[in-house]
Formats: C-alpha cells, structure tokens, sequence
C-alpha cells in the first residue's frame, strides 16, 4: 500500500437521493471515500444502506445528485456518458453477487470480452485469458459455456474476467452473497490473493463481517453516511 | 464492436432457431409477396410495352378517324397528292384461333412495300413480300407463336374474327431483328393490308395511318392539322401506349399496397422478435454496460443481429419472389386482359430495378423495425439492480402517454383523409397512420381487457384462470407487443377480405338493376372486355323479328377521341326500358333523358368523372365524323363495369354526328307468356352458321359476369391468403418467444409441483386468452381499414362509390384464425417445458 501515490478513486462530499412516491429518499449523504492503488478495502453496510449505490456512482455507471468523483485522476462529473464508459472499460473490473456471465459466451470468451473492448485482439490476448483460467483452476473448462459450471466456478471465471484487462480497481458486490461458506472463502482467497499479486486496489461491498480480516481498510455505512472502522471492532 | 461482442449477438440469435427462423420466414413471405407481385406487373408492362415499340417502330404520329375508322381514299391523298413517303397504313384487329380458344393473334395488316424502316423492330419475315400478298388469308408469325398453337408454315388453320369463321395460311415465320425483340412479336400475326381488310371485314377501311413527322416539327404539324378532313385526328403515337399505361396505374397501384400490407406484418414480426429479444436481455445488456460496453455498441450490437436476419429473409425472399411472381403471371395477365387490354406475357422479365427495390426494401424495413428496440437498448442502464418490475411498473405508468400518442397518430389519419387531395398514396399515409396509432393504444386496450376479463376467468376456470389473466397484464411489456403484432395482421386479411366482398355485394346489385332483358346476344368477345365486335346488321334486323320478342334494345360500344386520347363511347336507345338500368350519381334522371335525346349531350360512368376530372355541365370536344363538336355533360351514372370509365351517348345523338350503324350488342325482352329457353332456342335457330353469336340469358349473363369479378380479384384473393400466412407465423413467433422467455418461471412452477399437463393448460389458457384479445381487438381495427379500403382507397384509386357489406363469417373467421395461431403457438413451447427437466430450466 502506498499512501503517497495519487488515488485511483476519490469521492467528495458524494449525496445521493431518489424520488420515491413524491417524497426524497437520501441513499448516501456527503460521502468522503479515497482508495490507494493496492489497497484491499472492505465496505460494510446492511442490505439497502447504499453500498450497491456507492460502487455505481464510483464505476461511473450512475451520477451523484452532489458532490464529485474522481477515477484515476478524472473527474466523472465532467465527463458524458460516453466517456465515463470508456474510463470504466479501461480502469474498473467487476464481479456480482450474481456471477452475471455471459451465457451465450464460452468462459474463455467471458474472460476475452474486457480484453477485446480494450482493443486487445490478438492471440496474446486468448494466452492471457486461458493462463487466467489457469490460475483461478479452470484449466480445460475454457470451452464451455457458464451454465455447464457450478456457482463456485462461475464466480471464480467472473473474478478472472475482472481482472483480464488489468484494472486499476476492482470493485466487488457482494461477491459471496451467492455461495456457500466454503466455496465463498475459497473465491475470496483467489481475489484476494490475485489483487495483492498484480497489486490492484479491491473495493468489496458486503455485509459479511467475516472479510474484515483481509481489509486493509474497513469502511461503513451508516444511515446513508461514510464511517471508518477500527478492524477489531468491525470484526464484531 | 469486437468479435466477442459479435459472437454474443450471433449466439443469441441461434438460440432460439426456431423462432429466429420464423422471423426470417415472416421477412422472406413479405418480400417475395412484394418483389413477386412488382416482377409480374412490370413483366406485364414490359410486354406491353415491347409489343407497342414493335407495332408502332419510329412512327411519331398516328392519323386516325371516328368509329368506323378511315378512307384508304385518305392514304392516296397523303402520299400521292401530299407528297408525304413516310406514312404506312395501318389495319388492325383481334382473331381467335378456333382451335385453342385461349389464345388471341393481334392482326396487323400492313402495306410492306411502304414500311421500309417505320417498323424495323418486326423484323423481316423468312419470305418475299409477294407471296403474301399473292397468297390469300396469308400471315407471318413469330416462331415461339406458331410452335404453340402447333401449326407449320404452309398449313392453313381456322380462326374466328367477329364470330365468323375463315381460314389463315401461315406463309412464314418473323424473324427477330435482335435478340429478345421476338417477345415483341408474340401473338402478332402479320398480313398484308389487302388480305387483313377482307379478313376483317374493313374493306377500303384503314385503322390509322402511322408516319413519321418531318423533324417534329411544330409548324408542319399543326399544318398537316388543319389540312386534314373533317373527323379525322392526327395524335402522337406515344400518346396511345401512354394512356394505356396510365388506366393500369391504379390497378398496380392497389397491387402495390395490398402486397406492402403483406411486409407491413412482416415489419411487425420482426419489430416483435427484435423487442423481445432486447426486452429478454435487459439483464445480460446491464452486464455488459457495466463492463464497459457503449451505448452505440448496444445499439449496434442489436441492429447488427436484424441485419443479419434482413440479410436471410431478404435473400429467401428474392429467391421466393421470383418463383412466386412466376405462379401470379399468369393471374395478373388475365386480370390485365379481362379489364385493360389484351397482352401475351410469357416469362417474368427479371426487372433489375424491382430486384434492388426489393433488397432495398427487406433491409431497409427491417432495420427500421429493428430501430425502436435497438433504441431503447441503449436505454437499458449500466446497473443491474433495475428489476423487471420497474420496467412494468414504468410502461403501465406511461400507458396515457401512449394512449395520447396513438390518438395524434390517428387524428393526424383524420387530417389526411380530409385533404382534398385525389392521389391514393395520401389516402395510404392515412392508413399507415391509423396503423401506427393502433399499434401505440393496443398496450392499454390489452391492459384493460386483462383487467376485465379477470374476475370472470377466475369463475370460469379457477386459478390458472386467474393466473393465465394476470400474467397478460403483469408482462404487458411483451403481451402488448405480442397483441398488437397479431391484430394488425389479422384486422389486414379483415379489412381486405371486407373490401373483396363489398365490392362484390356492390357489382352484383349493380348487375341486378342494369341486367334487364331476358336474353343478351353479343359477338363472341376476345380476352378484353369491352368488345366492339359488331353483329352484321341484316342479322340484327331478323333478330328483331324473332317470334316471342317483345321488346329489343341495342347497344354500340366504341371508341372516339378526346383530347387526342381513345374513350369508350357507349351508344344506347333511350327506349323506357333502355333507361331503367341507368342510377345517376350526379344530374336528374327527369332532366338528363330529355338532354341526351335531343341536345348534343352525354352522360359519363362515375370511374370517368373521377379520372379525367369532370362535371355535369362540362363540355367534352370529341372527334365526329365532322370533325370535333362539343357535348354537354348532362349526368354521372354508377358504372361498375368499366374501371376506366365510359361515355354514353343516345343513339339519336350518335348517328347525327357519326355516320357508323353498327350494333355490338342485342338484349331481347321476352313476350309475355314466353319462357327464357324457348326465346333462346328461336334466337338461335334465327342466327344459325352466319355468324357465330353468343346467346346469353339473364342469369348466364350475371353469373359470367360475377365469374370475371372473381377472376379479377383472384390475385387479392391470393395476397389475402399469402398475408394470413404472415400473420399466422407473426402470432406463432411472438406468443412463442413470450413463453420461452418464460422458461425460468415456468420451470419454478414445475418445481413447486405442476404437472406438466398442468403446464399446458396454464400456457394454452395465456396464449389463447392473447389470441382472443388480439382476435377482438382487430375486429373494430378491420372494419376501419374496410371501411378506408372502400370509402378512401378504392374510390381514390377507380372512383367507384362502393357500400361497405359485413360480412359476420370474416368477423369470426378473424377470431378464430388469430386463437387458433395462439393455441398452435402454445403447443412447442408447452412440449418443451413439460419435457424439460425443471432444475436445469431454473439453472439457464
């Protein structure tokens, strides 16, 4: 971790509400967040605090109603819609509660796509995706499509299509929200294992306390708003 | 987009092949509807075309005379006195060879040692000149012509000209000029003009004179005008084929649109997959946003997977147009010929044009349709937490917007109806508009009839009832497009099977009223309709002493000029009884008898007044025999007889200005106490081997006539069955992706313990219960287009005022083709579910 180097994400007094049946609803109010390149940063918060809504507003996928975000060094209010999905393509890898792969994609083309959007077509490229599936332990799957695999593996392919394309951050929803214990330990290990490697930053949205122990960082948040945990004390 | 992105898009699109081959299917039928119909009716023209250039070869103008046609005196004149060498007369008529009835020879009698170059494209035939002209009864035909009615050069056959029977010789064969020129030649057989005069019984007649005006030009023409005898015209020689080309536009037109209609359902299908398919994988395109995919690459992605199905439909749909366009030739020439003119068309001429027109139109319509989806692709949000309940909730929500918009599409129909403008395409867009409309209010139409149906399905049949109805409204994102996609389609075979009928109702009470003798007698007529055979005039006056007449009335039909340009002309006695078929839409009938019995005055076919823009009161300048008089337009008569129009003028009139007798046509009232048959028997005996005419009676008459109304409308016949095909697989694709997308929660029923018959009934109550909206919701929907087929486009296009006629039968008959579809499209996806093992349908 290196807390001099320039931030690969930063939010400034972030709020974000909704209009729900006329009335304001305030998800996140006045969040301050920064996340350092390598870093592991664990964000707690109970179903519906905000965290979904946080990691969208950081991936440039919605927009904060105040406040400002900045991605490697670019501030996302500024920038058009275009132009915040191209930032996410090159900078941001993702992995859902729900796996969401692509069904109709083999697994080693799930792992291709982030590489080809990024404009890297060549045969490196399916070397780098089957040495990635190599390493999550899915040697020899790579032809076969998402519903042929277990929710384990499928998560484990997810993982290495968020890193595929060398991403300053990954962001985590959830990740073992659909998996057992042991499997969800297992694909945690691989993450976490695979970002400290390749020295990305790891931002894990969940309400599991038992991440707490990986973080570098633990955050929380509370009634729409961004506390910082001691580690011990998040843990219980 | 990258390959990937491309591999995604195609995998989806094979996913399901079934229902991306019923789309595909659904674009191909379109196509080859449209592509088959264009290539039959330029083929058609083409023909025309060719044989017109053929018989007219470099003339620029024709000289022609009033119904009896000209001197040969006039000929003399010309060139001899005149000086003019580049003239050549010109004698035409239509034979029947007696042994193949269904062929017609266009006799063209020509002075060979004046042609020279007029007419080069005939080509020369394969003997001297003097043989035909020595050799009586002698003709040229083409090779191909002479093959087919089996007869070899120097064998003499038997034709029938006005009825009577004579002997041709076939002297020789035409020989093309150029290749393909011999399509121009087909069914014409050459004489020469003294043998065609006696042949046709035109003796010291000519039809017309052609020539060949000096440099064009305009002084000399206007000259040679004036100095022409009184009577007689001199018009270009383009004008004749262009009016002809003109009187078929509106047929072509109709056919034109009835076969768009057909694409038009097939757009609708292909709206409806590509909807569903985006609608299907709002989820799977989130995923992908959130990985970074753009917008425009959505966007693309979507419309890449509809060309690829533009691509496949349109390349069957060539295939199969051109196959089909071959099956409807023989349809559209023989409606042609019944209603136009008499044209031989043998092989579809692949029109380049029509080709490129076709491709053009399967890719552009689809990608059209594949817009909106594609559209609202890039709407789906790059976060995957938006659930499908929203995007319900949200088109529920918007249910009055769409309402309100469907209600300007048809306000704005309103508006273009009530233009005064005469051109059908306007009449069109209006329809186009009022389809759209519906298209944009069938969502909450479904909605409410859902809702209602609810607590009475619930009663019926318990709480798959209940479910089947709920499920409607809780997918109104898909069920409405579904819904809408089928009732346009089967409100389109509604509205054009309605319009078929009405006209028909119409022409058979017209028939009734006008048919009032109890026997017609007419020369036998050649393939066109209006035949101006004539019946030799002392067989008429026999005729009119046959024992058991009461009561005889006369009719002449013939051409005259006006305006340069052919119109039939309709010479009728004015006896009572001549008078009583007679219904005017315009004038009173206490005013207008009077009027043409003793003034110069005629009375014009409704179709007449609507195409050539005229009005009781209006002079119309036709040449005479003494030149060009004015006539009074005294009434407009309901006509349905002629699309084309007619003039009628009373017998007195006729014979003041020319000074032709001919009778075409006899109708003979029997005496009272006389049956039909014995007037018939006597009628015959009378005429005996003279002449061969045709006896027909009252009933005879109707029937044949009504006999020729379904001839003429056998090719919308066949476009309603063709467009009921589309609309069939339209039903079966959309209600089928509606249950497949279903696959998931139908498996979770499965699970939670339905049988799988249980399954079936469930699915066949939703897509039956669909099948029945979509059947009463294009109830209301077919009558107006009907009643638009008939009020705005028929009478824009013919002028003719038509009744609307319901018909209940078409009405249930639209129900139950659109609940048969959707019970038909249950049944595979039905099979699939109850065959599928539940666990790995909640895996997908």
């Amino acid at each position: 971790m290196s807390r001099g180097a320039e931030p690969v994400v930063e939010a400034r007094g972030v709020s974000k509400s909704y209009r729900e049946a006329g009335a304001e609803h305030l998800v996140l109010s006045a969040v301050d967040l920064v996340v350092r390149p390598s870093e592991f940063v664990v964000l707690l918060g109970k179903s519906g605090s905000g965290k979904s809504t946080l990691l969208n507003l950081i991936s440039g996928m919605d927009t904060p109603s105040s406040g400002e975000v900045w991605l490697a060094g670019k501030p996302l209010q500024t920038l058009s819609e275009e132009e915040r999905t191209q930032l996410r393509r090159r900078y941001i890898g993702f992995v859902f509660q729900a796996f969401n792969l692509l069904p109709t994609l083999t697994v080693e083309e799930n792992v291709l796509l982030p590489l080809e959007l990024n404009g890297v077509f060549d045969r490196k490229s399916h070397e780098a995706a089957r040495r990635l599936l190599e390493r999550v332990g899915l040697a020899g799957r790579n032809h076969q499509y998402p519903d042929r695999l277990s929710g384990g593996e499928q998560q484990r392919v997810a993982v290495a299509r968020a890193l595929a394309h060398r991403p300053l951050l990954l962001l985590a929803d959830e990740p073992t929200g659909n998996l057992d214990a042991d499997t969800g330990r297992q694909v945690l290990d691989l993450l976490e294992e695979l970002a400290r490697e390749t020295g990305r930053a790891v931002l894990v949205a969940t309400h599991d306390r038992e991440m707490v122990s990986r973080a570098d960082r633990v955050l929380q948040l509370v009634q729409g708003r961004l506390v910082a945990r001691p580690k011990l004390q998040a843990a219980r | 987009m990258t390959p990937t992105l491309w591999r995604f898009g195609w995998r989806s699109l094979i996913r399901h092949p079934l229902l991306t081959g019923l789309s595909v299917l659904g674009i191909a039928l379109g196509i080859a509807v449209v592509v088959a119909m264009d290539l039959a009716s330029q083929s058609a023209r083409r023909a025309f075309g060719l044989s017109a250039e053929a018989v007219s070869g470099r003339a620029t103008h024709s000289i022609v005379g009033g119904p009896s046609g000209l001197d040969d005196g006039l000929y003399r004149h010309l060139r001899v006195e005149l000086g003019i060498q580049s003239a050549a007369p010109v004698v035409e008529g239509f034979v029947r060879p007696a042994k193949s009835p269904g062929h017609t020879l266009r006799i063209l009698g020509l002075d060979f040692l004046a042609e020279r170059n007029l007419r080069a494209r005939l080509g020369n035939g394969s003997v001297d000149v003097r043989t035909l002209i020595t050799t009586p009864g002698a003709v040229l035909l083409a090779a191909t012509t002479a093959a087919e009615l089996r007869i070899e050069v120097g064998q003499s056959f038997p034709v029938l000209i006005n009825g009577v029977e004579r002997n041709l010789t076939l002297a020789g064969l035409i020989r093309a000029s150029r290749a393909g020129a011999l399509q121009a030649v087909d069914d014409l057989a050459l004489m020469d003009i003294a043998s065609a005069q006696e042949a046709l019984g035109k003796l010291g007649r000519l039809d017309r004179i052609d020539l060949v005006a000096p440099g064009q030009d305009p002084q000399w023409i206007e000259g040679f005008r004036a100095a022409l005898p009184p009577g007689v015209e001199l018009i270009r020689a383009s004008a004749r084929s262009q009016s002809l080309d003109q009187l078929t536009r509106a047929f072509r037109l109709n056919l034109t649109a009835l076969s768009l209609l057909a694409l038009l359902v097939g757009v609708f299908l292909i709206y409806n997959t590509m909807t569903f398919s985006v609608v299907q994988r709002r989820e799977l395109l989130g995923v992908l946003r959130a990985l970074g995919v753009t917008r425009r690459q959505v966007f693309s992605l979507v419309l890449g997977e509809a060309l690829v199905l533009a691509i496949a439909g349109t390349a069957f749909g060539m295939v199969g147009g051109i196959a089909l366009g071959q099956g409807l030739l023989p349809l559209v020439t023989r409606t042609i010929n019944d209603l136009y003119f008499v044209v031989t068309v043998r092989q579809l001429s692949l029109d380049g044009l029509t080709l490129a027109k076709g491709i053009a139109l399967g890719l552009g319509a689809t990608l059209a349709a594949a817009l909106p989806p594609a559209l609202e692709s890039t709407r789906v949000a790059p976060n995957i937490v938006l659930q499908r309940s929203v995007v319900e909730s949200r088109l529920r929500a918007r249910l009055p917007q769409f309402g309100l918009l469907g209600g300007s599409f048809w306000l704005m129909a309103l508006m273009l109806f009530a233009l005064p403008s005469r051109d059908p395409l306007v009449a069109f867009a209006g329809l186009a508009a009022v389809l759209v409309g519906f298209a944009l209010l069938s969502p909450a139409a479904t909605y409410l009839l859902a809702s209602g149906a609810r607590p009475l399905l619930e009663k019926m049949l318990g709480l798959p009832g209940r479910i089947a109805a709920r499920g409607v409204i809780t997918s109104l994102s898909r069920t409405a497009i579904a819904v809408a996609a089928l009732s346009i389609a089967v409100a389109t075979t509604v509205g054009v099977s309605m319009m078929v009928d009405s006209f028909r109702a119409t022409v058979s009470s017209w028939l009734e009223s006008s048919l009032i003798a109890d026997v017609y007698a007419t020369v036998p007529g050649m393939a066109s309709r209006l035949s101006d055979a004539t019946i030799r005039p002392e067989l008429v006056e026999k005729l009119r002493r046959a024992p058991g007449v009461q009561a005889v009335t006369s009719v002449r039909t013939t051409r005259a000029l006006w305006k340069e340009r052919p119109v039939d002309l309709v010479v009728a006695d004015l006896s009572a009884t001549s008078r009583h078929p007679y219904r005017f839409a315009e004038g009173r009938p206490e005013e207008i008898w009077p009027a043409l019995e003793r003034s110069d005055a005629v009375a014009v076919s409704e179709p007449f007044a609507f195409h050539h823009r005229v009005d009781v009161d209006q002079l119309m300048e036709l040449t005479t025999d003494d030149g060009i008089r004015p006539f009074r337009i005294v009434g407009v008569y309901y006509d349905y007889g002629s699309d084309r129009g007619l003039v009628m003028m009373s017998r007195q009139t006729y014979q003041r200005h020319f000074r032709d007798r001919a009778i075409t046509g006899l109708g003979f009232i029997a005496a009272p106490g006389y049956s039909v048959e014995k007037l018939l028997g006597e009628l015959r005996a009378i005429a005996g081997g003279d002449q061969q005419l045709l006896f027909r009676s009252n009933r005879a008459l109707r029937e044949t006539s009504l006999e020729i109304f379904d001839r003429t409308f056998a090719i919308t016949q066949v476009l309603r069955l063709l467009s009921v095909l589309v609309a069939f697989i339209g039903v079966l694709s959309a209600l089928m992706a509606l249950q497949l997308e279903r696959g998931r929660e139908l498996a979770l029923m499965r699970a939670l313990g339905l049988s799988p018959r249980e399954l079936w009934k469930l699915m066949a109550y939703q897509t039956g219960l669909m099948g029945l909206f979509a059947g009463l919701l294009s109830l209301p929907l077919g009558l107006l287009l009907a009643h638009i087929l008939v009020h705005a486009i028929n009478k824009r296009s013919f002028g003719w005022t038509l009744r609307l006629s319901v018909e209940p039968t078409i009405l249930f008959q639209a129900v139950a083709i659109a609940m048969l579809a959707a019970l038909l499209a249950g049944i595979y996806p039905g099979w699939r579910m109850s065959r599928a093992n539940p666990a790995a349908a909640l895996r997908e």
